[in-house]
């Protein structure tokens, strides 16, 4: 699989990408965007699988990179990673068509509870 | 109505568990905050995200510059360049208030909003009571972790007039 990994924090997606595979999704293909816009542009230039992004971010939020990708016909699945977890989010995460939302702090459990099944 | 102060809504016990929780699963399984005060050197860095909602204010992250890049390589564990770029620091310490700020976010009155994580020179305590401040040492560094309130616009001195003209 190819999992497209969008944070504005360059440390935070090295951690994303090292708790991946803490969870035992290793050898899937990695690309990295830094923010909701360069998030949107991969999606469409390199064709993903699964996006596992942030929510605030600038440029474009990680909800709007969401809403224009629903917008523009893509169902790639999406799924949030964010230090924002509360109630509202989620439902606001999962209106707009996340399959999930993770939020930070997490570990490889969190993961596993997140991705079994999306991931294969 | 006025707005709450910050030690109406939560204490440090609640600042604690967070950062507890921040350092185990960003800093290492291991890593712990040991709630001791210690002193902050002369030359800190500090990161911050701004909430703003029922309660405003900003969660600031303060530590001395050498414990910014010590929690940067740990951060990065084996990623890490020999020699760290600031920009990494910088990302690494605003990474860490961020994930602090939206679960303290989370706990506090809503809506809210969180701002992206800043870095600088600490942001002023500019009202001691609306502040919740936690000491703590890690790896026998001190830092502190302060939910600090902002001024509501309208609790602002009037301003100053002369002749009908803002100064």
């Amino acid at each position: 699989m190819k999992i497209l990994i969008a944070d504005d924090s360059r440390v935070m997606r090295q951690i994303v990408i090292r708790t991946l595979r803490q969870a035992g999704y290793d050898d899937h293909d990695i690309v990295e965007a830094e923010d909701g816009r360069d998030a949107f542009d991969k999606v469409k230039a390199e064709d993903p699988d699964l996006v596992l992004s942030d929510w605030n971010m600038p440029n474009m939020t990680g909800l709007e990179c969401l809403q224009a990708l629903r917008s523009s016909g893509s169902g790639v699945p999406f799924g949030f990673v964010t230090s924002e977890g509360s109630v509202e989010m989620r439902e606001k995460a999962a209106d707009a068509g996340a399959l999930f939302l993770i939020a930070k702090p997490f570990n490889e459990d969190t993961f596993k509870d997140a991705l079994d099944g999306v991931i294969v | 109505m006025t707005a709450p102060v910050i030690t109406q809504l939560l204490d440090e016990a609640t600042v604690q568990e967070i950062a507890d929780q921040a350092w185990s699963a960003l800093v290492g399984e291991d890593e712990v905050l040991v709630p001791v005060p210690g002193e902050l050197g002369p030359d800190t860095r500090s990161s911050w995200v701004e909430i703003v909602g029922p309660w405003s204010g900003t969660v600031v992250l303060t530590c001395d510059r050498d414990t910014a890049e010590e929690l940067t390589r740990a951060l990065l564990r084996e990623h890490a360049p020999a020699e760290l770029e600031p920009e990494d620091v910088d990302d690494a310490l605003g990474e860490l208030a961020n994930v602090v700020g939206g679960n303290v976010k989370a706990v506090l009155p809503g809506p809210s909003f969180l701002g992206l994580p800043e870095v600088g020179p600490a942001p002023r305590v500019t009202s001691p009571a609306d502040t919740c401040r936690v000491d703590a040492l890690w790896r026998g560094r001190p830092l502190t972790i302060s939910v600090q309130g902002t001024p509501a616009p309208d609790a602002d001195p009037a301003p100053s007039y002369e002749n009908g003209v803002p100064l």
